[in-house]
């Protein structure tokens, strides 16, 4: 059956129909949009009825919804997961939850497959979201550190991995270094592609959709407004 | 108007989530309010003594969906009888609004619903548009909170103008900042209202700034407060609490007063709604039923932050049709 799958987790809105024939329907922001400010209220459901549309299926054709819930941007995480919970309640669908570090990893070994991959996303104030994948199987849990931090662990790991993602883009220089390999700054591999979301899912267990939240992998600012 | 059996009305879908309560409701499209859902995360955020824009933002996230759902159960409604979603698209906390708004925009798109953005303030100034007595333009709307404070003047229920507004803070800010001076809980507007039905409300002066022709100004207020118990020293500020308490209300209740009066006379106005969260305020709904029009004072889910007042609003409006809001954004400040 028929999966969408979406992704905000960075600056840039992605949306994918993958149809039970196998066919795609994506809309796959390029690596620019990752450094753009974001838009997630303005492009993200045009990008899912565009999908949607050009897939030809109709709501009630899907088997679920699928959607990257980080860790990455507080805010667009939040416009990601309340469109797509929003949208499996009214259709009566089950949500399949991603990680977004995951569907990141995923793209990024397409394009060097056999070696082990760091998906980096930028988490602000100086760190990134991290975690290290091989063959897509997981190595490392995600989690918030300095780039000097990942830099460190890598120093510690016995392999030399290809990072992407915007993280890696904002700190290239701190990565290389460190003998960590960087993605050129137009590679499509920076891009979590709502593609690789839906492949992600479609061995994934769907969930109701208000249990699906965020990993946010960082506390508030407690700041009152 | 598409009602079959012709007592049953199609409905409007509302959420607000605008600040810090996750709202829901589900209003006829003649204002019949059949449900009216408020999830209050006032406690939450107790302890920082104001509202924590990323706390609230995750909070609206995890509550939305079970506030809609509960809605439409409490309304008997099945999301087949949403003839029109109404959302908050601002003013407000941006990523608190952005919740709501892309919950709605998600929900209205599956069934190919019109959906209507409506401005946070336009529901508080028409709440009183709804229920078995409703109020009828022209009218002065009072809407004071711990967020906004303004007079309106509405002639007809589709827009408003407003006359004056705050230049600092909120009538409802300047009750928390008091009740913070005051080592009373958050939200401070209830706190200084209880205690202030044991004290004097003339035995301190503070002051009522009224600057402009019909504006207000309470950031004065609190920092005479500050003063007051620094020259009382801490024993006698806590013997003269109630005392302390009154007259600060009086002060508070006085300003808005004072200018709903100035502006029912300059407007020739004979209606009154008030609204918004200080409308609660005792003293406040005493005092304008002084003042010789006739009140609409809503009962409290009302005044404080709804989505039927949303719903409300959205009546009045022209709604954007499918695909038309697909790309719509929250706006954080007021354009108007
Ligand atoms: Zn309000």
């Amino acid at each position: 059956m028929s999966l969408l799958g979406l992704d905000t987790s960075t600056a840039a809105a992605a949306a994918c129909v993958l149809r039970d024939d196998g066919e795609v329907f994506e809309v796959a922001p390029d690596a620019a949009a990752l450094t753009r400010p974001p838009a997630h209220a303005g492009q993200l459901m045009p990008a899912v009825a565009d999908v949607m549309r050009r897939a030809g299926l109709d709501w009630s054709e899907l088997e679920a919804i699928a959607v990257g819930v980080g860790p990455g941007s507080f805010t667009g995480l939040r416009i990601g997961i309340a469109t797509a919970r929003a949208l499996a309640v009214a259709s009566g669908l089950r949500l399949r939850p991603v990680s977004s570090l995951a569907a990141l990893a995923r793209g990024i070994e397409e394009t060097d497959p056999g070696s082990v991959v760091l998906p980096l996303i930028d988490a602000k104030r100086g760190e990134v979201f991290a975690a290290a994948y091989d063959g897509g199987e997981k190595l490392w849990a995600p989690f918030a550190a300095r780039p000097e931090k990942v830099a460190e662990r890598v120093r510690g790991a016995d392999f030399t991995p290809l990072a992407a993602g915007d993280g890696s883009i904002r700190f290239r220089g701190v990565l290389e270094t460190a003998g960590i390999r960087v993605a050129p700054d137009n590679s499509g591999a920076h891009v979590v592609r709502a593609l690789d979301v839906c492949r992600l899912a479609a061995a994934a267990p769907g969930e109701p959709p208000e249990a699906v939240l965020p990993e946010y992998l960082r506390a508030p600012d407690a700041k009152p407004q | 108007m598409a009602n079959g059996a012709g007592t049953r009305h199609r409905v409007i879908l509302a959420l607000e989530t605008s600040c810090d309560d996750t709202c829901a409701a589900v209003v006829t499209n003649v204002g019949r309010i059949r449900s009216n859902v408020i999830a209050s995360q006032g406690l939450l955020h107790a302890r920082y003594g104001g509202v924590v824009p990323e706390i609230a933002s995750r909070h609206h996230l995890e509550l939305i969906d079970a506030v809609t759902r509960d809605a439409l159960e409490r309304a008997g409604a099945g999301f087949d009888e949403i003839e029109t979603v109404a959302v908050t698209r601002g003013p407000g906390l941006i990523g608190a609004l952005l919740v709501g708004l892309s919950s709605a925009k998600a929900l209205a798109a599956v069934r190919r619903l019109p959906l209507v953005p409506v401005d946070h303030l336009h529901g508080h100034v028409v709440a009183g548009t709804l229920g078995p007595e409703p109020i009828d333009p022209p009218y002065l709307a009072l809407i004071a909170s711990g967020g906004h404070t303004f007079l309106a003047r509405v002639d007809d229920p589709a827009a408003y103008t407003v006359l004056g507004q705050t230049l600092d803070d909120a009538a409802g800010e300047a009750f928390d900042k008091g009740a913070r001076l005051l080592g009373l809980g958050y939200p401070g507007g209830p706190a200084i209202d209880r205690l202030a039905r044991d004290g004097d409300p003339n035995a301190f002066d503070f002051p009522r700034s009224a600057p402009g022709e019909l504006d207000f100004s309470f950031s004065g207020l609190k920092t005479a407060l500050l003063y007051t118990l620094r020259d009382l020293g801490d024993h006698e500020a806590g013997t003269r609490q109630a005392d302390i308490a009154a007259s600060y209300q009086r002060a508070i209740v006085e300003a808005l007063t004072r200018r709903t009066a100035e502006a029912l006379e300059r407007e020739g106005l004979e209606r009154l709604a008030i609204g918004g969260g200080v409308a609660a305020n005792s003293e406040l709904r005493t005092a304008v039923r002084g003042l010789g029009v006739r009140v609409w004072a809503p009962p409290l889910e009302l005044c404080t932050d709804n989505a039927a007042m949303i719903a409300g609003a959205a009546r009045f409006l022209e709604p954007l049709a499918y695909p038309d809001y697909l790309g719509l954004d929250a706006a954080a400040r007021h354009s108007a």
